[in-house]
């Protein structure tokens, strides 16, 4: 008897542990007979709180659909999400970036949203940004047409801020918010506002301090030059528009001191700086708007310094919400994306909780012309989406390993060890292989 | 009706059953996971979609992938730890070995950094080595020297990652070679002492013989680890460092698998990488095995 009972209790441990191996697909039904959705995705611990009260209602408003929210660090979510894809324990619903577009689609990993969404009558395609729509479109050759894969769970147009208060404590007339500064213009203002305050022989404001991996697109765009060609298969850093570009970030450190140096600029964040005031010139993401909600100074939006074309330039970031192919509750799931990005009730929680600019047109509208809280020139965000902010580079290609080792290999000439003229030329043709790779990889999953 | 051989049966289910769960736990976790990637390393799979087979070709690749030399470089670089952190270890268990007041302390001091979570440890790291308010350039700062920007210049990240990895490892193998001295017989070293010898021949001639077999399981055991570096950079560095100048190879295996949709070219590295280690332990084993044999 005794030894039953032990074979028994084998079998049970067994049992267990295999169950505690499969166990780990999404899209369980919960204990109480109700649909449990698994939600992944990424955000600053605001923006987390504004998801979690919209989810709460959304539950209240669909008895029965239970969502599960798994929220993971954002620079280490997009890993993560590839090895849930490799794993075959994809959530339900989730995040994913433009630039994944492709390769999810080809290798079936998100479900056409396309029939859901025409069947949805309280959905106006023509109420969203035609842009961020585009961007999750896909026909099995190029991106920006054919069905939707996921839809935007916002647009985010990079600004330029400034502190409104050092402008006015320094006596130096206030920014056109409608006529971009010159670089000219731009360096010379900085360096009015570079100052040592307290005496102590080291600058402690700064007209500015740029990460260059988020912020030197404005400057190469708005000078005529780009990464890539209009084909997207041809690297094209070596063009000298480009490197005056570059010379032009390096030399805020080096030649015109207007930034902090490379021994100060990585250690005291430079975002920290600005939020201490100490900073004239700053980038400004829709994200960052309830953060800085609490300034201690006055802050406003104005566009990036044009270049030689005379016309500002930036990027729009976006994060698309899709729905795995394989979940078991495509109804309740898509329904849960449309609540997040096109749904009234929705996005004015997000707008409200100042994550985000409003996805829908005429609630951006209205909301551009609030004045009354900041940043004041919310209008700048919305122009760009409309008038002149573009995707960055590694969002047309298969993957970005030829755009991020640009960044990897660049503190040489910020640190004007090398000029921007030798970099890019060295630079190029090593970009170029790892391009053609992805050219190559792109062509091979379509088949 | 139960017979003898029914019985012997019985207890040999029992006894698969309680094998089972390890050996399905190699299977599952190392066996399969092994062969998948074998067979991986000789297909353009980009981690999701379907595989196809291209034969040599990630192997070719490698051979004129500048990153893949580069991040080999940095690791056989960080190696640099594995001799230096032996030789501090050795020093501290000698003078931990003797009788002096506070050594259970010191002995809980060097050991607690073993215990920690390495991404914790790391985190701590990080900020100490921060150019501006990190505690090494206030300490450096004592003696007039401005310290550098540790982790954000090509030329004093790896020094940096080599001395975090010593510090963190001197623990463990400090408790080894101290485990490996008390196990000395005293007399050997009366009888040196008889003889006139001086402290230095003796531990020339006793002591490092005695704890050689302890040395050897750590120099493996470093290497094995030492080529599986990781974590350190991840957090310390996540875009692998200055140039990649930080970027171990598994750190560019990661990049290239997760991030870069190569998963056919990551398990071809890590194929290397493995072979690589397979060498180099065998190697040692080959080389312990002459010199003991000369030794005796």
């Amino acid at each position: 008897m005794i030894k039953k009972k032990g074979f028994a209790m084998t079998m049970v441990v067994l049992l267990l542990m295999v169950a505690a191996l499969a166990g780990c697909g999404g899209g369980s039904s919960s204990s109480d007979g109700s649909k449990e959705l698994t939600f992944m995705f990424r955000g600053g611990t605001d923006e987390q709180k504004a998801y979690k009260e919209v989810i709460k209602k959304f539950e209240e408003e669909h008895p029965g659909v239970k969502v599960k929210m798994v929220v993971t660090a954002a620079d280490q979510y997009a890993t993560k999400l590839r090895a849930a894809i490799t794993g075959n324990n994809l959530p339900d619903i989730f995040y994913f970036a433009p630039g994944d577009l492709k390769a999810y689609v080809n290798s079936g990993v998100l479900k056409d949203l396309t029939p859901y969404i025409e069947k949805n009558k309280d959905i106006k395609l023509d109420n969203i940004w035609k842009y961020g729509v585009d961007l999750y479109r896909y026909d099995g050759k190029m991106a920006g047409q054919g069905n939707i894969y996921g839809m935007p769970k916002d647009l985010g147009p990079f600004a330029l801020g400034y502190n409104k208060t050092m402008f006015e404590k320094a006596g130096v007339p206030l920014p056109d918010k409608d006529k971009p500064y010159t670089w000219d213009e731009f360096i010379k203002i900085s360096q009015e506002l570079t100052k040592d305050t307290n005496g102590d022989g080291k600058p402690d404001q700064y007209g500015t301090g740029f990460n260059v991996q988020w912020a030197l697109q404005a400057f190469v765009w708005s000078n005529g030059a780009d990464w890539l060609d209009e084909s997207k298969t041809k690297v094209t850093i070596d063009d000298p528009k480009f490197a005056e570009a570059l010379q032009y970030f390096a030399d805020m450190q080096n030649k015109y001191k207007i930034t902090p140096g490379i021994e100060q600029s990585q250690t005291l964040d430079t975002y920290q700086r600005w939020m201490k005031g100490e900073m004239a010139f700053f980038p400004v993401g829709p994200w960052d708007m309830s953060t800085f909600e609490k300034l201690p100074f006055e802050y406003d939006l104005l566009p990036f310094p044009a270049g030689s074309t005379g016309k500002s330039a930036t990027w729009i970031g976006s994060l698309g919400i899709g729905v795995s192919s394989k979940t078991k509750y495509p109804d309740e799931a898509v329904e849960l994306v449309n609540y997040l990005t096109t749904s009234k009730e929705g996005m004015k929680q997000l707008v409200d909780a100042k994550v985000q600019i409003p996805n829908l047109l005429d609630m951006a509208d209205e909301w551009s012309k609030d004045t009354k809280t900041k940043p004041n020139n919310k209008q700048e965000f919305i122009d760009i989406v409309n008038d002149y902010g573009r995707a960055l580079p590694g969002n047309y290609t298969y993957n970005a390993e030829w755009y991020d080792i640009f960044f990897t290999d660049i503190q040489p000439v910020l640190d004007g060890k090398i000029t921007a003229a030798d970099y890019v030329k060295q630079e190029q043709p090593k970009m170029q292989k790892l391009l053609d790779k992805a050219v190559e990889q792109e062509k091979k999953s379509q088949k | 009706m139960i017979t003898k051989s029914n019985l012997y049966r019985k207890e040999k289910i029992y006894g698969y059953l309680f094998i089972l769960p390890p050996i399905l736990g190699l299977l599952i976790f190392t066996l399969f996971p092994f062969v998948y990637s074998l067979y991986g390393s000789f297909t353009d799979w980009d981690g999701l979609g379907q595989m196809n087979f291209i034969g040599f070709d990630n192997f070719k690749d490698l051979f004129t992938d500048e990153l893949f030399y580069k991040s080999m470089y940095n690791t056989l670089f960080l190696m640099l730890g594995i001799p230096i952190g032996l030789l501090l270890a050795l020093l501290l268990a000698l003078g931990l070995n003797r009788k002096i007041p506070g050594t259970t302390t010191f002995r809980v001091i060097y050991y607690i950094p073993v215990i920690s979570s390495l991404a914790a440890v790391s985190i701590m790291w990080n900020w100490a080595y921060n150019g501006d308010y990190g505690l090494v350039n206030q300490f450096l700062e004592l003696f007039g020297i401005k310290g550098p920007n540790w982790l954000m210049d090509k030329d004093t990240v790896k020094p940096a990652l080599i001395l975090m990895t010593v510090w963190k490892g001197l623990g463990y193998t400090m408790l080894l070679y101290l485990a490996a001295l008390q196990s000395v017989s005293r007399s050997y070293y009366e009888a040196a002492e008889l003889d006139g010898a001086s402290g230095f021949q003796m531990f020339r001639n006793i002591t490092w013989p005695m704890v050689k077999p302890v040395t050897f399981f750590l120099v493996v055991t470093n290497i094995i680890g030492g080529s599986q570096i990781f974590t350190e950079m991840n957090i310390m560095t996540p875009t692998g460092g200055p140039e990649y100048s930080s970027a171990s190879i598994v750190f560019y295996i990661w990049d290239k698998a997760f991030k870069n949709l190569q998963m056919g070219y990551a398990s071809a590295m890590a194929m290397i990488l493995g072979i690589f280690i397979f060498i180099v332990t065998l190697i040692q084993f080959k080389m312990n095995e002459k010199s003991s044999f000369d030794g005796d």
